[in-house]
């Protein structure tokens, strides 16, 4: 399984999706969209929309800290 | 089944009575769409004793745990969307089921306020934002708006002026009513564009925002700016609709309290920033969520 976690330092539900993870052990890339413009572009293309944190599970987006979505797609 | 407390709220206020009510050995059911409130936004925290510096969902999470070693049952996820007084209990219904309680209090805090304008709700998170603590980067050398000419729009463009190569504040009053140091640190950017006396009417754009209309409320003309982003930051809001008029509101919407929490209704109890009590502070917040169940003990006892 391939998760992608599109993210800004500062941004608080972005630390509480990647907290969310390492509870769940799961691994995953974690881009920092501040410093990386091209993952930023990456990011607001796929996700079609201008916020963060974004993740990418298996090539399925997810926009903001949706729990449950995230879960569903993570089949934890 | 009826509780002796429900609790309303997982924010400060909400998870401080909750602790005070377990202590006190009260039935209670906490019910609560999220926890920690505002304090999520708040990315680093010095006032809370304790805690030198700290996250706000940090914070929150440490809240959490505390408050979940008691005996306490909690409804997560779950918002109220109607209260009533039956006789001498009252009944809360959420999304999903009703309870039963001899007292309730509410902490259901403050939500940002919204300008509801056409294109505010359709671009949101496509241009339009209430976080620029979150969003800010992304605007990197783009222009963006702000509405809102107070202390929250001045940090908001504070955090962008670190991205974005042009910030309009866009403020309806006649002044500026935020921080003269802070505007003077703005203008410092050099990249910010101060405009009062403007009612920002319309978001446009295509897949993202493109544009903000405004009208110039001394000669009433609209005028366009071409933007990418509109942080909207224009405070926050009390929402207690769904207490009816089992409480008394004062004229920004805050339920209005007496010193020991109660509101209009026996039996019923409000507590944190939806309340008329000064100071918005998490400390604040949480003594008043413990003054309220303490409050709630005593009513207890005399009933």
């Amino acid at each position: 399984m391939s998760v992608r976690v599109f993210s800004t330092p500062t941004c608080p539900f972005c630390v509480t999706l990647k907290n969310f993870l390492k509870e769940h052990n799961i691994p995953f890339e974690d881009i920092d969209v501040v410093q990386d413009g091209l993952a930023r572009e990456e990011m607001v293309k796929k996700s079609g929309q201008m916020s963060v944190p974004v993740i990418e599970i298996d090539g399925q987006i997810v926009v903001g800290f949706d729990q449950e979505k995230i879960k569903k797609l993570l089949k934890i | 089944m009826i509780y002796d407390l429900i609790i309303i709220g997982g924010g400060p206020a909400g998870i401080s009575a909750g602790i005070y009510a377990a202590r006190k050995k009260i039935k209670t059911l906490l019910i609560t769409k999220e926890w920690g409130g505002q304090m999520l936004k708040a990315p680093d925290i010095q006032n809370w004793p304790g805690e030198k510096s700290i996250s706000g969902v940090d914070l929150m999470k440490k809240m959490v745990e505390h408050l979940k070693k008691f005996e306490i049952e909690i409804k997560e996820n779950k918002e109220v969307i109607d209260l009533e007084k039956k006789d001498k209990n009252f009944s809360v219904r959420d999304n999903d089921q009703q309870y039963e309680a001899k007292t309730v209090i509410i902490a259901t805090g403050k939500i940002p306020r919204t300008l509801n304008i056409p294109g505010e709700e359709e671009f949101k998170g496509r241009g339009v934002s209430i976080c620029s603590t979150c969003d800010a980067p992304l605007f990197k050398n783009k222009e963006v708006a702000v509405v809102g000419g107070g202390n929250v729009g001045f940090d908001t463009a504070l955090d962008l002026s670190k991205y974005a190569k042009k910030i309009y504040i866009l403020e309806f009053s006649e002044l500026m009513r935020g921080d003269p140091a802070t505007k003077e640190k703005l203008e410092k950017t050099k990249k910010v564009e101060f405009h009062t006396n403007v009612a920002v009417k319309e978001i446009k754009g295509s897949k993202f925002v493109e544009e903000v209309v405004y009208e110039d409320r001394k000669t009433s003309k609209d005028h366009e700016l071409k933007v990418q982003g509109v942080f909207i930051a224009i405070g926050m809001v009390a929402k207690a609709e769904f207490a009816g008029d089992l409480v008394e509101l004062n004229e920004i919407g805050e339920i209005k309290v007496d010193r020991n929490n109660n509101t209009k209704t026996l039996g019923l109890f409000a507590a944190g920033d939806i309340t008329d009590v000064k100071y918005e502070q998490i400390v604040i917040a949480a003594s008043e969520g413990a003054k309220s169940a303490l409050a709630v003990v005593d009513y207890l006892k005399k009933t």
